[in-house]
């Protein structure tokens, strides 16, 4: 069964998977869900909802902006796109993330043997 | 960007996110339906796995806030709403916390006025006062010598007579140096300030009178400067008037008149009076390098004087900051009164956080179905604190309308006391804000628990069930404030009970004398008309002649200091067989009665032993005989035959023979019988031999009259026999001596009154509280009280057990009231008299009486429970 609750990682880590997608294609927030889902191989349960009070986040830091678009389905979507300030932040995020992430294996890996 | 604009953006923004969130879900639906959902099931799934829309909306939009004005105002108006619809709940709470905060406001605003606001002089950080008093010489000494600071000298407490201005005035003032205003940067609203030169002999006929004094006797005449007028029988010329507020070093003065500092009057300019110094700190100068200076020149100062003074003279030379000075003691009385002040509010605000708690649980369904409706918890728990905040504001408001009366009714209350700076007091800037402070912070204070209670509503189990959970909690927790809310009261009451039995200790010290029946008038002729003893002396015989003779009059006499009027007449005296060098000791100093010889038995004072004094002992060429009190006798001959022996001032070669022994009188208070740096107390004759420590004979004197019955009806007749003799002589303070004696114990009666005022406040609410938890207790518990009498028990049992919770909050509130009371009322220990912190009758007569308040309080709610109708209360929900 489906636990409701959403199962947040740390603090940020949405908004550093938003910002990893983003730096790949601009995408609209449905497609944006669509894709993190896919590429975690849904095994992070994100409520879908959250997606977007992280969006706001961003855009008033000035990491994305936001432009309202047609789709190839004909639908109005509001598409984000990186900024090059966005960019920064991702590449600072994910090194100090990937630094941390060495931290927890190393810890971690002896337990696992 | 300016915030209309702003306004503008955050609304295209807040659009954008809901229409962004609806084609989320459209979009989304119509992939379920595409992959064989029906519509209905598919728009459900799809806001499933969304989450809660309103919520994600909420905290979407709550980026772009800074300061959610708009929520606030949201807030502000559901609260107000909530609270017109709940009247009762609003306005008890609201009046009381608006006595506690108007209490504390009022307080507050006499802490601030008289411990708080600078002195109304040019910087006013940097003016000083020694601690030690110095001689009128050693005054001018440092006045030329000290490098650290700049001084002026002052003396309180000139009392002299304005003639020929209509009726004969005694006028109130101070005798000061020189540069005594100037010092102190204060200019004279008309005409000058002194200058410098004004203290020497010659160029001291002047005077500068008060706004008020300048407005009541010289009408605002603005042509008065220049005049002269007859001051104390000298003439002096009236150089300026000070600005209203002006009244340095007491609030009574009305005049200043300079010193004449007189090097050739040896006695007065090295001998008493001894004057007080102020000083301003010079450019870099601080309080310490004053203070060191100061010591090693008293060292000097006492080489200077004419004739050997012990080493010891002052101990230390401590300087301290003005303001320091001039609130001297009453700042731990005003502190206590603040702490007292601070429990009656805290009690309060307990008060209101239980009738909140109470609310709440009424309140459960409206915030479930509100947290249902996507309210996050901290939302619910800012609408509710905004609530009480309302309701702190609204205390606020109305707690300022209450402060503003206690305010005028502390100021005359507290009149008669010893605070200074007392007409300043009023609701200042300072006050208003401290007051609103206190508004939103017991709020905060209060609406934090009920807040956090609500706001953790588990939404199925309230929506199910409605009213009957999370119960357990908030139960304890009210029970809980109930408990502290007793304790305070106990502390409350218990100081308040102390300082009663203290009072009565006070008002039941026998002062040595009978106040009955006696009307008692200060008489003061001026210094010119006294020159000539004999005259003086015949002016008083007449009057004393006249007055016996008035109907109803069954004796008069006169003393120059009336008991408990404040008043101090000492001399320094030698007694026989004492060496005449005390070496590093200084003289005894005496209290030195001077009376007419009927003074004994018109106030009813014992004498011991030996005669009092007769008629012939006021003859000029009588021998010179004094009476010792009884507590003076046994310090100075202890075990020994005290008639026969000699005393005398250090001046005088006479010795007087000690011809009685007299019962001790209470002339300092009714707790000191004499004031702390008076030795002893001995009685003269008022003759010409009986001179003060000024070296003149006695001249403004107290006549004392006893009459057969109500003393207050001789006044009329009286000023008429004196105004008869001279109509230059001053009459005042007519009045009776038991009105004397209850004056001098004014101070602690209104500090009784406050703590008295604050227990009944403290026991008020505290019985509240306890009523609303245990009938909040009755209401929850009701289905099982029914269900208790269904299964047999009888109402009795029912009673009990209603009862028996109140008596467990009234045993551990008054056990935890009677040891935070065991510590608190230690700092009160200096306003006791006759009666310790730790008094085990007030002790216990606190703890029975508020255990049987408490007890009371919880009896309504039983009697309510035992009348339940067992059939009616089963069904109850």
């Amino acid at each position: 069964m489906k636990t409701s609750k959403p199962r947040d990682l740390f603090p940020g880590a949405l908004e550093i998977m938003i910002l990893r997608t983003l730096h790949r294609q601009a995408l609209h927030g449905y497609a944006l869900c669509q894709y993190i889902k896919q590429a975690s191989d849904h095994l992070l349960q994100i409520e879908e909802g959250s997606l977007y009070p992280a969006l706001q986040r961003l855009l008033k830091e000035g990491l994305v902006t936001a432009e309202w678009k047609v789709s190839a389905t004909n639908r109005r979507v509001r598409v984000y796109k990186l900024t090059s300030k966005g960019a920064r932040h991702l590449e600072r995020e994910v090194s100090s993330f990937e630094r941390m992430l060495e931290g927890v294996t190393r810890v971690l890996a002896p337990v696992k043997l | 960007m300016n915030w209309i604009t702003h306004l503008c953006k955050r609304r295209r923004l807040y659009d954008d996110l809901s229409e962004e969130i609806r084609e989320h879900l459209e979009e989304r639906t119509r992939e379920l339906i595409e992959d064989g959902m029906s519509p209905e099931e598919a728009s459900l799934a799809a806001r499933r796995s969304f989450g809660n829309v309103t919520l994600f909306e909420e905290r979407g939009r709550q980026t772009w806030h800074w300061m959610s004005l708009r929520d606030f105002l949201a807030d502000v108006r559901y609260g107000l709403r909530a609270l017109r619809k709940n009247p009762s709940f609003t306005l008890v709470a609201v009046l009381t916390l608006a006595l506690g905060i108007g209490a504390n406001s009022a307080i507050f605003s006499l802490v601030d006025s008289v411990l708080l606001r600078l002195l109304p002089f040019v910087q006013p950080d940097r003016l000083v006062a020694a601690q030690n008093y110095y001689p009128q010489g050693g005054f001018v000494a440092m006045r030329t010598n000290l490098q650290a600071m700049d001084v002026a000298a002052y003396l309180e407490g000139q009392e002299l007579n304005l003639t020929g201005e209509g009726e004969p005035e005694r006028l109130y003032g101070a005798m000061v140096s020189a540069e005594f205003c100037s010092l102190l940067g204060v200019e004279a609203e008309q005409g000058r300030v002194f200058q410098a030169g004004d203290d020497q002999p010659g160029k001291d006929a002047k005077v500068i009178l008060s706004h008020t004094l300048w407005q009541n006797k010289f009408r605002a005449d603005p042509k008065v400067i220049g005049r002269r007028i007859m001051l104390g029988g000298v003439s002096r010329e009236i150089v300026g008037v000070m600005p209203p507020d002006f009244h340095f070093a007491s609030p009574r003065n009305q005049f200043w008149v300079q010193f004449h500092f007189d090097p050739r009057a040896t006695q007065t300019y090295w001998g008493a009076p001894w004057v007080p110094v102020v000083g301003r700190l010079r450019e870099g100068a601080s309080i310490e390098t004053a203070h060191t200076e100061l010591e090693l020149f008293q060292r000097r100062l006492l080489t200077m004087f004419p004739w050997k003074m012990p080493p010891t003279t002052w101990q230390t030379a401590t300087v301290v900051p003005l303001q320091q000075q001039i609130v001297g003691e009453v700042q731990s009385k005003l502190l206590i009164l603040f702490g007292a002040v601070a429990l009656v509010l805290l009690i309060a605000a307990a008060n209101v956080a239980n009738l909140l708690l109470a609310r709440a649980t009424v309140r459960q369904r409206e915030m479930a179905v509100r947290a249902t409706l996507g309210a996050g918890r901290w939302r619910i728990c800012r609408q509710l604190l905004t609530e009480s905040m309302l309701l702190g504001i609204a205390g606020a408001l109305v707690g300022l309308a209450f402060a503003h009366f206690g305010i005028s009714w502390l100021k005359s209350m507290l009149a008669a006391g010893d605070i200074p700076r007392l007409a300043t007091v009023s609701i200042e800037l300072r006050v208003l804000l401290f007051t609103a402070s206190l508004g939103i912070f017991t709020g905060l204070a209060f609406g934090l628990a009920p807040a956090l209670q609500l706001s953790r509503v588990d939404l199925t189990e309230s929506l199910k069930t409605g009213s009957r959970n999370a119960v357990g909690a908030s139960h304890r927790l009210r029970a809980g404030l109930a408990v502290s809310e007793i304790a305070l009261a106990v502390v409350l009451v218990t100081a308040a009970g102390l300082m009663m039995k203290s009072l009565w200790q006070l008002m039941h010290v026998d002062p040595g004398f009978h106040s009955e029946s006696i009307l008692s008038a200060r008489i003061t002729p001026n210094q010119a008309f006294c020159d000539d003893f004999g005259r003086c002396q015949s002016f008083y015989n007449s009057l004393i002649h006249d007055v016996r003779s008035l109907p109803g009059v069954r004796g008069a006499a006169l003393v120059n200091a009336l008991p408990l009027n404040g008043r101090v007449a000492f001399i320094a005296a030698r007694f026989e067989g004492y060496p005449q060098d005390l070496g590093d000791q200084l003289n005894p100093l005496l209290f030195d009665s001077v009376i007419t010889p009927d003074y004994l038995s018109v106030m009813q004072v014992p004498l011991l032993q030996g005669r009092g004094f007769v008629d012939t002992d006021t003859l000029p060429n009588a021998e010179p005989v004094a009476l010792i009190t009884a507590s003076t006798a046994r310090k100075y001959w202890p075990g020994q035959e005290v008639l026969g022996r000699h005393v005398k001032p250090v001046w005088e070669n006479h010795w007087r023979r000690i011809v009685g022994v007299v019962a001790d009188v209470h002339e300092d208070s009714l707790s000191a019988i004499l004031p702390s740096w008076i030795d002893g107390a001995i009685y003269e004759p008022y003759s010409e031999h009986a001179d003060l420590i000024n070296r003149r004979p006695a001249l403004e004197m107290t006549l004392v009259v006893r009459g057969t019955n109500d003393a207050s009806s001789f006044g009329g007749a009286l000023r008429q026999v004196i105004a008869r003799l001279n109509h230059e002589v001053p009459v005042t303070e007519v009045e009776t001596l038991q009105r004397v004696v209850s004056r001098s114990v004014s101070a602690p009666r209104s500090m009784m009154s406050l703590f008295a005022i604050f227990g009944a406040l403290a026991v008020v609410l505290g019985a509240v509280g306890v009523y609303g938890v245990i009938s909040y207790s009755v209401e929850q518990r009701t289905s099982e009280i029914g269900v208790r009498m269904a299964l047999g028990a009888q109402r009795r049992d029912i009673q009990l057990l209603i009862l028996g919770q109140g008596t467990r909050i009234a045993m551990l509130g008054v056990s935890l009231g009677l040891g935070g009371a065991l510590v608190l009322t230690r700092l009160m220990t200096k306003l006791l008299y006759g009666v310790t912190a730790s008094d085990p009758t007030i002790f216990i007569a606190v703890a029975i009486s508020l255990t049987m308040v408490a007890l009371a309080a919880s009896y309504i709610p039983a009697l309510r429970a035992v009348r339940l109708d067992p059939l009616v209360a089963l069904r109850h929900e």
